[in-house]
């Protein structure tokens, strides 16, 4: 493993923590924002360009777009002072998280690290999948050949909820 | 890696990058100098032959400036503004060919820093992550103007990005891969994109110009209606990075139309003569006729990228300004139905005729 990734990793973690604990709503959106892009670095640096890109696209340049452009849109001091001074919530939550990563932890551990080798591996090894011609080859072949049906009903989904988002806040406008 | 892999990377980075920055005092020079030419003035004409040295008079006066920032602006936001608003060009430059290889040292050198599988999606992505200083710099400066500046041009990046993506995706059709190199050896071989595509060059070109904020699509800035938008509370060099990036994103898109549409390093007609001459008179063989190669694919691309920046100013000096609304029912109304029909009938040609 590259130096770099422990890197990255790290500045990621650290990113995440402040995005819980700052009061601003802006701090934690480009926190979350940090998040985003590190682990898209992280993607990048094991080889995995196609996912990085993907991550880049989709969530750093398309969904916290829109989050930042809501945060910005609402009156920013009255959000963050509703979430001050709460010692109780706040301890409860982070021995909430704690136990829940310890939960998810414990369960890999136990269901996958532990039995790694007995796991049969897939049909594509990296080496299978260069032969092919790239990720992007393998993966768009396989979205529009094999499984063109449930990538068509996932479109057809999300074009129900915006019909359905657009249908909802007109009614409110009118 | 070898050591030899990162000294080459580290050479490609300090090329690219070098260039870049080194072009933006020209092109601050020609796009004064082709104002005033094209308005029938003179222009800066008294710093050094034919007013070259005002760039460097621009950079003391930046750097001589008072730091000055706003009392109620959110300190940390302010300054990160500037920074990414130059990170996000130079990252989408990494993936753009400038020429096909070079022999070093007995070694090949692939002329593209970074060679990945998915390369022009690459430059999409980054493309999207110019929304943030825009949006980040309007709003933490903590002014009215600002922030809608900061609006507008965030709308509008938005907004074009779609027919912009809906254009490129025609061309990933025709070339039928993402990685620029096979679209340059694809255009050497066939024909231009733009001959294959026009509407889609069109649509491209047109969507370039929103997304670096030029003329006449430079409602974020529009000086008469909100001051300078969302880079008013900046000055000295802090403005002075807004202004390289917008520079540097005007670069970063002429190397991309330039690569997609219009053939990128491949040589322009009569330059393979001039090679075979040149080695010929020098007695260069296999090694040097490469060389030679790269560097008159690189001289291709840096003509082809030197016309589009005059298209540039050549456009900003043509065209008013659009109104807001105009701008947005020419995006919405206009070029995404048309780079979606475009899709589609591109999409029936290639079937057709590749079956």
């Amino acid at each position: 493993m590259s130096p770099v990734i422990i890197v990255l990793a790290a500045i990621s973690a650290v990113l995440a923590v402040t995005m819980l604990i700052a009061k601003n709503p802006i701090t934690s959106a480009l926190c979350l924002l940090g998040v985003l892009l590190m682990t898209a670095g992280i993607y990048g640096l094991i080889g995995e360009h196609l996912i990085a890109t993907i991550q880049l696209v989709v969530y750093a340049g398309a969904i916290m777009v829109l989050f930042i452009f809501s945060i910005m849109l609402l009156n920013l001091n009255k959000e963050s002072s509703e979430f001050k001074d709460k010692p109780g919530i706040f301890i409860g939550a982070v021995a909430m998280g704690l136990g829940v990563f310890g939960v998810i932890a414990f369960a890999l551990n136990e269901h996958f690290l532990k039995h790694r080798q007995e796991i049969p591996t897939g049909e594509f090894t990296s080496e299978k999948v260069m032969a092919l011609g790239g990720n992007s080859k393998v993966l768009s072949h396989a979205l529009f050949s094999q499984f063109y049906i449930s990538f068509e009903v996932i479109s057809l989904a999300l074009l129900i909820a915006i019909v359905g988002a657009v249908v909802l806040a007109k009614r409110k406008f009118d | 890696m070898e050591y030899f892999d990162y000294l080459q990377l580290v050479a490609k980075i300090l090329l690219v990058v070098g260039v870049c920055l080194g072009v933006v005092p020209v092109m601050v020079w020609f796009e004064r100098r082709g104002a005033a030419w094209m308005q029938g003035r003179v222009g800066p004409n008294r710093v050094g032959p034919f007013g070259l040295l005002q760039p460097l008079a621009d950079v003391v006066k930046f750097i001589m400036k008072e730091d000055f920032t706003p009392k109620n602006a959110n300190k940390f936001y302010y300054y990160l503004a500037p920074l990414m608003a130059l990170i996000a060009p130079l990252c989408a430059l990494s993936v753009i060919p400038f020429g096909s290889k070079a022999i070093v040292n007995g070694q090949e050198v692939v002329l593209q820093i970074a060679q990945m599988d998915s390369g022009v999606i690459f430059i999409l992505a980054f493309a999207g992550l110019e929304v943030y200083p825009i949006i980040l710099a309007g709003w933490a400066s903590n002014n009215k103007y600002s922030v809608l500046g900061a609006l507008r041009g965030s709308s509008q990046i938005v907004s074009y990005e779609i027919s912009m993506g809906l254009a490129l995706l025609s061309m990933l059709i025709v070339y039928g891969s993402f990685n620029p190199h096979d679209m340059v050896s694809w255009q050497a071989s066939n024909y231009w994109g733009v001959l294959v595509n026009p509407f889609g060059a069109l649509v491209f070109l047109i969507s370039i110009f929103a997304e670096t904020n030029r003329l006449p699509f430079d409602l974020p800035e529009g000086e008469s209606e909100i001051v300078a938008g969302y880079h008013l509370e900046y000055g000295a060099m802090k403005f002075a990075l807004f202004f390289m990036a917008e520079y540097i994103a005007m670069i970063m898109a002429s190397a991309l139309i330039s690569t997609l549409f219009f053939g990128g390093y491949s040589l322009l007609p009569g330059m393979s003569q001039l090679i075979s001459m040149i080695s010929s008179h020098f007695g260069f063989g296999e090694v040097g006729m490469t060389n030679v190669t790269a560097v008159f694919q690189f001289v291709s691309l840096c003509s082809k990228v030197g016309f589009f920046m005059f298209l540039f100013v050549w456009i900003r000096w043509t065209l008013p300004r659009f109104r807001f609304d105009q701008l947005m029912d020419l995006g919405w109304k206009v070029l995404f139905p048309l780079s979606l029909i475009n899709l589609v009938v591109v999409t029936l040609m290639v079937y057709f005729l590749n079956k």
